[in-house]
């Protein structure tokens, strides 16, 4: 498993030194609030409700089993026992304390984690498919381009003060688990005619209050000249991104202002004084190392005399919870953290610790994060699938949600948000309570539902199948009902059903759309696809009749 | 004239005999001022390309860094010194102390801090780091890596 040299690893050091003195400065009162939130926020660390929230970057949604029990030893020595793995492929601590932030970044940076720039103005996390390298058909594992390209917008000189956030996305499989075209940035690895590996670009996609999507802006950037041609759209981006009005910050508003292919315009324009600088062009020995550092670490194996166990509950978790890997004789496993009444996505240090020794036992110590707040084990055995499956029962880790509609997306809410309208958290556990029969989860199959506590749309309530977003009305919480969004096969903004609903009646607004889908349902068909056959007035008829 | 007489009093003696001038008199009077020795002061939202065929004119550019979520300064000095190969001197004032790593590696050739940050230690700040993962303007100092 790729890990950062000593030079990257000082690197992580030389940027808490230097944040540490910044905080001594604020803390002496010698560095203003406005200043240092704008500091503080590009090393991760926001002012919330009652604390201070400290995000700490997954690269690519990968993580050793020993990264995973450092971020269970600071859940232990800095929070209180418990982390919150996000939709982006990073885990958030809740409860940190101001003046440890330095040691507590000191303790990540000895396993190669950190916060910088997961969150404030500049590049954030890259987010990569969680099953990169794992599935058929992919073009290439994305992994090795996320972290080239991470590393050179990191502590960008030109490109650390951009009028808004900027979330990459990178893909190079045929289903798309990273939804990149809702992202500022989305890069498609393809193959052109001739052969050549190179990108599809997509810009200004996003959620929030106005949800975008992504326009292309190139359809083949060759790989060695990415980076050129990502510095280009930043750089148009910062010099005629809206800056004067708080909620036109991204990227998404100067595209549409602009039309994208004004927008596409200027930024080849910028790219035809770049793209031949040899300094510009990926460093191509660099990329066939970093290939080799994520390389598999399976061989295919012959299980000729392997026989399934038969066993009813383990044959219900299998179903939802291991898919097929590209392997022979492996699988791959996702294992859901959903518990009722829990905050999805919320882990103890000790479920921690569980899923890191259970990594290292079968899944060579190699674990992933995926949208849907779930852990994958990328590389179990399949004779010890069943063995991995006894050990999460009994630990409680086996839920068979994954895939069925009680693995419910959800923010924080205004339980833990400074931002939040609404609450999430009870609204998830209150559906998971209406649906708390595995026959009937089984038969409804794989169905998102994604609850948002506010406009900012943490929990991407748009592309979910449900959505549900919090508001106030006259004091009072509201959740407005968007439909039949997804990213998967196509990205779709889910519909507004019509207007929002109370809370009190929302968990039977969510059982109505849903019997809607049951009885239109023709065999097996997904749910956006039934909403294309029949479209939104039958759902709209009878949640408001 | 008074944030001109404020910049003027602020830099070097090597500059006192340069004519400081904002980006729009530059723009509207080139005919004029380019026969002189003149410094031009650029404001986050002035378009620099507009003075790339003119460089050869101007001594000196002061950049604004005065609103620290403004990154525009940054791209303007990269396309002034990097791309369009400006040889005289870039200014940045009002300069962040927390700033001056991405000020100075994006093309500031040289800074005036805010008046706030007096006493403080600039090295810390202007050369906190040991190595850098992308090119740019100024790596000076800095092992690539790249």
């Amino acid at each position: 498993m790729y890990q950062y040299s000593p030079e990257d690893s000082n690197f992580l050091v030389e940027r808490v030194n230097q944040f540490e003195k910044q905080l001594k400065r604020h803390l002496a009162g010698d560095l203003d609030d406005a200043k240092f939130r704008s500091l503080r926020l590009r090393n991760g660390l926001y002012m919330e409700l009652h604390a201070h929230m400290l995000r700490v970057a997954i690269p690519y949604g990968t993580l050793s089993s020993t990264q995973l029990r450092s971020l269970a030893d600071v859940a232990d020595k800095y929070d209180r026992g418990f982390g919150h793995f996000t939709t982006r492929q990073n885990i958030q601590f809740n409860w940190i304390e101001l003046p440890e932030i330095a040691n507590l970044l000191r303790d990540l940076s000895d396993e190669g984690l950190h916060a910088i720039q997961t969150s404030g103005k500049a590049t954030r996390n890259i987010t990569a498919d969680p099953l990169s390298g794992l599935t058929d058909g992919e073009i290439e594992d994305a992994r090795p381009y996320c972290e080239l390209i991470r590393r050179w917008f990191n502590l960008h000189p030109e490109f650390s003060w951009l009028p808004g956030k900027f979330k990459i996305a990178i893909n190079g499989a045929k289903l798309d688990e990273t939804a990149l075209r809702i992202h500022d940035l989305g890069l498609r690895l393809v193959r052109n005619s001739e052969d050549q590996l190179g990108f599809s670009v997509f810009v200004g996609g996003g959620l929030g209050a106005a949800a975008m999507i992504a326009a292309e802006t190139a359809s083949f950037v060759k790989v060695e000249d990415i980076l050129s041609y990502l510095e280009s759209t930043m750089r148009v981006y910062n010099l005629k991104g809206r800056r004067d009005h708080q909620k036109k910050l991204r990227i998404k508003f100067l595209v549409r202002e602009l039309g994208a292919d004004e927008f596409s315009r200027l930024v080849d324009e910028d790219w035809q004084q770049t793209k031949n600088d040899p300094n510009l062009k990926l460093n191509l020995v660099e990329l066939e190392q970093l290939k080799k550092d994520f390389a598999l670490p399976i061989k295919s194996i012959n299980l000729g005399g392997f026989e399934e166990k038969v066993d009813f509950n383990y044959s219900i978790w299998k179903k939802n919870n291991v898919r097929s890997h590209k392997i022979n004789g492996f699988s791959i496993v996702n294992i859901s953290l959903t518990k009722l009444g829990a905050a999805p996505g919320d882990a103890t240090s000790e479920q921690m610790r569980i899923l890191a020794d259970l990594g290292e036992k079968y899944s060579a110590s190699e674990l992933r994060t995926t949208k849907r707040q779930t852990i994958v084990f990328p590389y179990v055995r399949k004779d010890q699938v069943y063995d991995l499956w006894q050990s999460l029962e009994k630990y409680g880790l086996a839920s068979p949600h994954q895939g069925t509609l009680a693995q419910i997306v959800a923010c924080p809410g205004r339980d833990y948000c400074d931002l939040a309208k609404a609450v999430s958290i009870p609204i998830a556990t209150r559906v998971q309570e209406r649906f708390n029969d595995m026959k009937t989860l089984l038969d409804i199959g794989d169905l998102n539902i994604n609850i948002s506590g506010c406009e900012n749309s943490c929990a991407h309530h748009h592309i979910a199948d449900i959505g549900l977003l919090g508001m106030q009305k006259n004091g009072e919480e509201y959740y407005q009902i968007t439909l039949a969004g997804e990213t998967l096969h196509e990205t779709v903004i889910g519909k507004k059903l019509g207007p929002s609903v109370s809370g009190e009646n929302i968990i039977d607004a969510v059982e109505i759309i849903v019997n809607v889908y049951l009885k239109n349902r023709i065999d097996q068909e997904r749910f956006t696809d039934v909403f294309k056959r029949i479209g939104i007035a039958p759902f709209k008829e009878k949640v408001y009749e | 004239m008074s944030e001109i007489l404020q910049i003027e009093s602020i830099l070097n003696k090597d500059y006192e005999s340069v004519n400081l001038v904002l980006f729009q008199e530059w723009i509207e009077s080139f005919d004029k001022l380019s026969k002189l020795a003149v410094g031009i002061i650029v404001g986050p939202s002035d378009d620099v390309s507009l003075i790339k065929d003119e460089l050869d004119f101007i001594k000196l550019i002061v950049l604004d860094f005065n609103n620290f979520d403004d990154g525009r300064g940054y791209s303007q000095a990269y396309l002034l010194s990097k791309r369009w190969q400006f040889t005289g001197e870039i200014i940045g004032i009002n300069a962040h102390l927390d700033q001056l790593q991405f000020m100075i590696r994006s093309g500031v050739t040289s800074y005036v801090l805010l008046d706030s940050y007096v006493g403080v230690n600039e090295e810390d700040y202007a050369n906190g780091f040991s190595i850098c993962y992308q090119e740019a303007a100024n790596n000076s100092g800095l092992q690539k890596k790249y």
